[in-house]
């Protein structure tokens, strides 16, 4: 193997873990001995997370996050254009996961208050779930920090609509001495900022079922572009109708406004009924 | 009371310090000096320590200023002398001692307390004890003037004295104490019992102003709880902080106040409970000056030991949850930590309930079947009227209704001004349900059907019967260009179908 060849390959494939990459090509001029080169981290590859990681759930997430997942002992800035809209889309599966373990999940401050019956198909049952209604943002931060410091807790999702750099950077220090993964939700708008956390995601809606999730910040090369995941609300996939696991493409043909179409759950409803319903709104905007 | 044997042949006999350390005398007692020497210390400070002291041994007793420990059987348990002074130093110097010694008997412990010779154990007991001066020992000190005439001035000389000349000269309390002290002759000790209620009482140096600030006289308070729980093998679950004012208040502010801090769980962990009232007293604020705390304990239950493990534990060094969960409920209020408990009802704004974390859930509490229909993850407290243009519903654009209707009609039942989640007699019978999940098409039919109001919130039907939270509503599962996935759902059998956001998939 030519060792330009070896690095080439090193940098198309920032999905090895660093191990790996340098133990398969020792890039480089000097070979480094096999202890120093496990400790260096190349700026092309992806690092190695401290802590343990947790599946995401999305494959596609997975491959470009380091460590295969979610980073435990450190924050993870969800950064979303509107709070409260597509966070549990995103890190259900991970809290689902959290929550079977038998640790617990707590809400720090949500935007909305939280429906323990909407959160059982994600996996979280009421035993594992602890909401806390802090209002401000002292109280956010401080109730946040306590949570990192003891670091007891399963996993802590925080929506921190305000939060400066350097109070960021106080829960990742916190962070760091627990094992838990720790979410925070903030605004997009934040993305200007500069953050402690070390790994930032911008999160938008897709097409479709779809999100858009944009790595902002990773330990590890600069990804350009957006990942497209498929992530119905949890649930929902078992009861919908086929057509509707298509409807969440992005739909070509809006129904024309004389003529409704009423997209219901096929087992449950007779086409009769179906058509009743449509006789019976007839200005209703169905689909 | 009781006779300990004469204990003097272990380190005498050893000789070498290595050898000492080894063979460990069949006892070893540790004095705390509460007052230096030659100054008495108040009863309470001594009483306190005593308690305190009794987490370590049950052999506790109090010589003149100072507390005596025999703790040789409590070696093994807490890992050797070195970790025990690492564990008793410190916290008997919070409760006030100024000085510590190690020696194979008790009053040669008390006199190298007294001297501030710390380590009694290294050398032979004899060459410890010969250079002190004569006052260590309290037989010795109405003969100090006599015996320093004849030229001793310390222990040492007077031991080389014949004995048969200083029992004829001088009383035989001397030679007793000089046998005890070098472990030729047996010693009595008036055993210190364990209290069988908590109180402890403190003075506090200069009167305080903040009841932030009585935190820190309130923790020496709750060093000595913790020891009587170490000490009984218990765990409190509440304890009351009682200040009182000072001579010098106010007419009108009293004498003093009170507060109880309760805990969910029996515990004994002084950090715990003194940041848990610290939390509660941010929130006190004080009539007067306080000049004097006192501390009861309430609520004490056996608290099981835990068996330490061989294995690493992974949990090692972290706070359990539980307690975090507690402080949060402490500054926060307890009403905003929360955990839910699922209710059997198909309104989904009574689907469940939040609770404080503390608090147990009810013993009556069922499984409750997961809904077979999706639900949003995050859920209005209010349902928000939609703009309607053009007959369809807007929130941030024009919503695409994906899935639905799904008919919930349930709560005729639930009066307006009963407690909202309370199980009502339909909800808790499954048989009678009264809510239909389907998509029917009979609209309209119903003319006396009650009217709705409050976006199908609350219905009043006509009569004198009041308001009930009767809910007839379809929901639907939408989407928005800009707020995602949306669970909207249409009034029915209102005077004007009205289109309400009540929660986001988010």
């Amino acid at each position: 193997m030519q060792p330009l060849f070896r690095r080439s390959v090193a940098s198309e494939a920032p999905t090895v873990p660093v191990s790996e990459a340098s133990a398969a090509a020792p890039a480089g001029p000097v070979a480094l001995p096999p202890a120093v080169a496990a400790a260096v981290w190349r700026g092309d590859a992806l690092g190695r997370p401290v802590g343990t990681t947790w599946p995401s759930g999305f494959d596609a997430l997975d491959a470009v996050l380091p460590g295969g997942g979610w980073p435990g002992g450190a924050l993870t800035e969800l950064l979303l254009a509107q709070a409260g809209t597509l966070e549990f889309r995103l890190a259900g599966p991970l809290l689902g996961r959290i929550a079977a373990g038998g640790a617990r999940v707590v809400l720090v401050g949500p935007p909305r208050p939280p429906h323990a019956p909407g959160l059982l198909p994600h996996g979280i049952p009421p035993d594992a779930l602890v909401w806390v209604r802090a209002d401000t943002v002292a109280e956010r931060l401080w109730a946040t920090e306590q949570l990192l410091k003891a670091g007891s807790c399963g996993a802590v999702l925080a929506w921190l609509p305000q939060a400066r750099p350097e109070q960021v950077r106080r829960l990742q220090v916190h962070a760091a001495a627990s094992a838990a993964p720790a979410l925070l939700c903030r605004p997009a708008v934040a993305a200007h900022e500069p953050s402690a956390a070390p790994l930032r995601l911008l999160v938008q809606a897709g097409p479709g079922w779809a999100l858009q999730v944009q790595v902002l910040k990773r330990k590890g090369p600069p990804l350009a572009q957006a990942l497209t995941l498929s992530a119905p609300p949890a649930g929902l996939p078992a009861v919908w109708p086929a057509r509707l696991a298509e409807a969440g493409r992005p739909v070509a043909d809006r129904p024309v406004a004389g003529r409704p179409v009423v997209t219901v759950p096929g087992e449950a409803v007779p086409a009769v009924v179906r058509a009743e319903v449509a006789e019976y709104r007839p200005t209703v905007p169905v689909h | 009371m009781s006779v300990l044997p004469p204990h003097n042949t272990a380190p005498a006999r050893h000789g070498p310090a290595t050898a000492v350390r080894d063979a460990l005398p069949a006892a070893l007692w540790a004095a705390l000096a509460v007052a230096p020497h030659g100054r008495s210390a108040s009863d309470a400070a001594l009483q306190a320590l005593a308690v305190w002291a009794l987490q370590f041994t049950p052999r506790v007793t109090i010589a003149e200023e100072a507390v005596l420990l025999e703790v040789a059987a409590s070696l093994r348990l807490f890992g050797g002398t070195a970790a025990l002074r690492e564990r008793l130093w410190p916290g008997a110097q919070e409760l006030g001692a100024t000085a510590l010694a190690w020696a194979p008997n008790a009053l040669a412990a008390l006199a190298l307390a007294r001297a501030g010779v710390e380590d009694g154990l290294r050398a032979p007991l004899a060459t410890r004890l010969d250079p002190l001066p004569l006052g260590v020992l309290s037989a010795l000190r109405p003969h100090g003037q006599t015996l320093s005439h004849i030229g001793c001035r310390t222990l040492g000389d007077v031991r080389r004295l014949p004995r048969s000349g200083l029992a004829r000269r001088f009383d035989a309390a001397l030679l007793r104490a000089l046998d005890q002290a070098y472990g030729h002759a047996p010693q009595t000790h008036e055993w210190v019992a364990l209290p069988e209620r908590f109180e402890a009482r403190l003075e506090l140096p200069h009167r305080v102003d903040d009841a932030r600030a009585l935190v820190f006289g309130a923790r020496r308070l709750l060093l000595q709880l913790a020891a009587w729980l170490a000490a009984r093998q218990q765990g409190a679950t509440a304890f009351t902080l009682h200040w009182a004012h000072d001579a010098l208040r106010s007419r009108g502010a009293g004498e003093g106040g009170q507060l109880t801090v309760r805990t969910a769980e029996p515990t004994r962990a002084v950090e715990h409970l003194s940041r848990l009232l610290a939390e509660h007293l941010v929130r006190v604020a004080l009539a007067a000056p306080v000049g004097d705390l006192r501390l009861t304990a309430d609520a004490v239950h056996s608290l099981p030991q835990r068996s330490d493990s061989w294995l690493p534990d992974e949990a090692r060094g972290q706070e359990p949850l539980a307690q975090v969960l507690e402080r949060l409920s402490a500054r926060l209020g307890a009403e905003r930590v929360l955990r839910p408990r699922l209710c059997a009802d198909h309104r989904p704004e009574h689907a469940a309930r939040w609770q404080p974390v503390g608090e147990p859930l009810q013993p009556g509490a069922r499984a409750v079947p997961p809904p077979a229909w999706p639900q949003p993850a995050l859920l209005l407290a209010q349902p928000q009227r939609l703009p309607v243009h053009q007959h369809r519903p807007h929130h941030h654009g024009e919503l695409q209704l994906l899935l639905g209707p799904h008919r919930i009609e349930s709560g005729w039942w639930d009066r307006g001004s009963a407690d909202a989640g309370r199980a009502s007699p339909g909800a808790s019978g499954e048989a009678q349900n009264t809510a239909v999940a389907h998509a029917a098409a009979r609209m309209g039919k119903a003319a006396d059907a009650p009217l709705e109001r409050q976006g199908g919130h609350a219905q009043c039907p006509p009569g004198p019967s009041g308001c009930t939270r009767h809910a007839v509503r379809d929901y639907w599962v939408a989407r928005s260009a800009r707020a995602g996935l949306l669970w909207v759902f249409q009034t029915r059998l209102a005077d004007e179908p009205a289109w309400y956001l009540h929660g986001h998939f988010a």
